[in-house]
């Protein structure tokens, strides 16, 4: 099978050194928010998340598209590593958005367009996994599952759309606090950290699907 | 053209069997309706609040339906083989898809004029006022929701496990169709210049567009063996 | 060539259904295949009529490659095992459907005219689910009369027929290979037409091997 390349093993060890680097300054480094204190933190992991888990999407979309155009099994092994990785960085969105929104404002769950819009990326995550998972052949699951990844990469901009306009209508637009560039640069090492990460994961995830399906013909038997 | 006179003998197919058993048209109607009794039942008799909430009920009650009516309208298929019959025919496979959407559409729009006059009875609407911007949200809508179900169901018609697959993937994609109906309804109900709606109908128009664009174009590719 | 497979392979999942198959088949021929059930012989029935695409290989139907189901299509007909009837129609709704979807003429006449011939005029106008196995057959057959094909595909065509059934199968296969369509044949029951064909292969194990047109 062979040994995994080593630039692999250099981007785990970057990754590792980078999150650790991130994670210090967001926690420790930076000063805590004036108005809502240190559960602010939360959203240095929780907007690279987000960002991250849009670019792993992103990435299945260009997967399938692949896979469509070109049938290589490269591209759609590709396409659901991102996949797998990528609800992983959507439920950690979701879940420290919920987290920090409970002592912000009070409740578990609005339906603030951002957090609606993140939950029902994961259900469009979650279906492309099922596809998946309920497939027996690997031609006719990676068919599927490009089609639906990119309906489902389709479908987001417009819900997100959607869901803006809903809460408009119901509630005036919270106005965009404007975030001060020491945030921001946060946000963007934790953001390049998660990416890392992720890459990191998805380049073993893809290596264990490429061993599978080696085993996978060699296990082939005849009828 | 070809593809023209496959997409007819599909609809025609399709509705001479649906008149043919009635069954289904039956249960879909009764079903919509129970779906709107359990609803009601369960908010309370508050009929203010039911007259404020009732676009919704209604467009729950037709997606539930609409989502039970898309398997049955490919089981007849099953009978021989999946899609395979269909898929013998020459030519572009995409006029199995536009015969089925056709199909589809027609069936929930001749429910829909059944289930709207309903809900005014049981929610007190004024329908008859605004029966044409009604009618075409309702169209709109439908559109939408046959667009992207009937893919969907073609999709998920060899997978094991469909009956739980069709919703999953078919819910989180209805979002943007069910807030463009639902508030557009109110909207209109509430009498409000159809101006307020528009956003919303607009947001319809590029959800249908779009998608049957898409599923179209990709359709070969989901029935595909 | 009416067709022909260059090592041709199908996979499903684990299973290998067909290995490395290679076969030519003549124009106007007519060509048994035969096998234990489950041995592959729907798989590459199916591959020839454009409903399943080889894991690998390549090949031409009626001289369009591979790749071109939709045109070949146009001059290939199907009958599965199951057939592809619907219950809740007449023999002549169904009839009417298929002809429309094929782009095949669907008066009438043409319609009474290949029911009569298949004996089943008196049954025009009854739902399809009331039929026999053998009336079922009788009705998927006719359909293939419904357009002029050159390459005709018939899966397990005798089975649930009693004698005068297969007799029909043999007198339409008769008819289709004077008219100069290519017939290919899966079947594991002997019939005139299997005792007449031209060749006859048998699928073991996912490969063809050549065998006496007669078991």
């Amino acid at each position: 099978m062979g040994r995994s390349s080593p630039l692999v093993g250099w981007l785990g060890g970057a990754a590792l050194t980078l999150m650790l680097i991130g994670s210090a300054i967001g926690l420790f480094f930076v000063a805590a928010d004036a108005e809502q204190g240190e559960v602010q933190r939360l959203m240095y992991v929780h907007v690279p998340a987000a960002w991250t888990a849009f670019v792993a999407f992103f990435l299945v979309f260009i997967g399938s598209v692949l896979y469509l155009v070109q049938r290589d099994p490269r591209a759609d092994r590709f396409a659901a590593a991102c996949a797998e990785v990528g609800v992983v960085f959507i439920a950690l969105t979701l879940a420290t958005g919920m987290l920090w929104g409970k002592p912000t404002w009070g409740v578990w769950w609005t339906w603030d367009p951002r957090l609606t819009t993140t939950a029902l990326l994961l259900a469009v995550f979650v279906g492309y996994l099922a596809i998946r998972g309920f497939s027996d052949d690997p031609d006719r699951r990676a068919r599927w599952s490009a089609v639906v990844g990119i309906l489902g990469f389709i479908q987001v901009p417009i819900v997100y759309l959607s869901v803006v306009w809903w809460r408009t209508l119901h509630q005036p637009p919270s106005s965009p606090r404007s975030v001060s560039s020491e945030i921001l640069w946060t946000w963007m090492l934790n953001f390049l950290a998660f990416l890392l990460v992720f890459s990191y994961l998805a380049a073993r995830r893809a290596r264990l699907a490429r061993i599978e399906a080696e085993l996978e013909t060699r296990q082939a038997y005849d009828v | 053209m070809a593809l023209g006179s496959r997409v007819a003998a599909i609809v025609w197919k399709d509705l001479l069997i649906e008149v043919r058993t009635k069954a289904s048209f039956h249960s879909m109607l009764f079903f919509a309706a129970l779906v709107l009794f359990v609803f009601s039942f369960a908010i309370g008799p508050d009929t203010p609040l039911l007259k404020r909430i009732a676009a919704g009920l209604l467009w729950v009650a037709i997606i539930f339906t609409g989502i039970l009516s898309l398997s049955r309208t490919y089981q007849a298929e099953e009978a021989g083989g999946g899609l395979e019959g269909l898929r013998m025919a020459p030519g572009d496979p995409r006029g199995i898809y536009l015969g089925k959407l056709a199909g589809n559409i027609l069936l929930l729009l001749a429910m829909e004029t059944i289930l709207f006059p309903a809900s005014a009875v049981l929610f007190q609407l004024e329908i008859a006022r605004n029966a044409l911007p009604l009618a075409g949200i309702a169209i709109l809508g439908t559109i939408g929701f046959s667009v992207v179900g009937t893919f969907y169901a073609a999709l998920t018609l060899n997978l094991r496990a469909r009956e739980i697959l069709l919703p999953l993937l078919l819910i989180p994609a209805l979002v943007p169709p069910l807030l463009g109906a639902v508030n557009s309804t109110q909207l209109v109900l509430d009498g409000n210049p159809l101006g307020e709606a528009a956003v919303w109908v607009r947001l319809m128009v590029a959800y249908d567009v779009t998608f049957f664009v898409v599923c179209t174009w990709i359709f070969p590719v989901a029935v595909e063996e | 060539m009416a067709v022909e497979l260059r090592d041709v392979h199908q996979r499903f999942g684990r299973k290998r259904v067909l290995r490395g198959i290679d076969l030519s088949v003549e124009p106007g021929s007519s060509v048994v295949l035969t096998g234990a059930n489950g041995a592959g012989k729907t798989t590459l029935l199916r591959v020839v009529a454009t409903l399943l695409k080889p894991t690998s290989g390549t090949g031409s139907i009626c001289g369009l490659p591979l790749g071109e189901g939709d045109r070949i299509r146009e001059h290939v007909g199907y009958v599965s095992s199951r057939g592809t009837l619907y219950d809740d129609l007449t023999a002549a709704e169904n009839l009417r459907f298929t002809a429309r979807l094929m782009g095949a003429r669907s008066s009438d006449q043409r319609i009474d005219g290949l029911l009569e011939e298949a004996g089943l005029a008196r049954a025009r106008d009854q739902r399809v689910r009331t039929y026999s196995t053998g009336m079922r057959r009788r009705l998927s057959l006719a359909a293939l009369r419904l357009r002029p094909l050159d390459l005709v595909l018939m899966d397990e065509p005798y089975s649930g027929l009693d004698t005068e059934g297969m007799s029909m199968v043999d007198r339409m296969v008769g008819e289709f290979l004077h008219a100069g369509t290519t017939v290919i044949l899966a079947t594991h029951q002997a019939g005139e037409a299997t005792r007449l064909a031209t060749a006859g292969y048998l699928i073991e194990h996912g490969r063809l091997v050549p065998a006496g047109a007669t078991d």
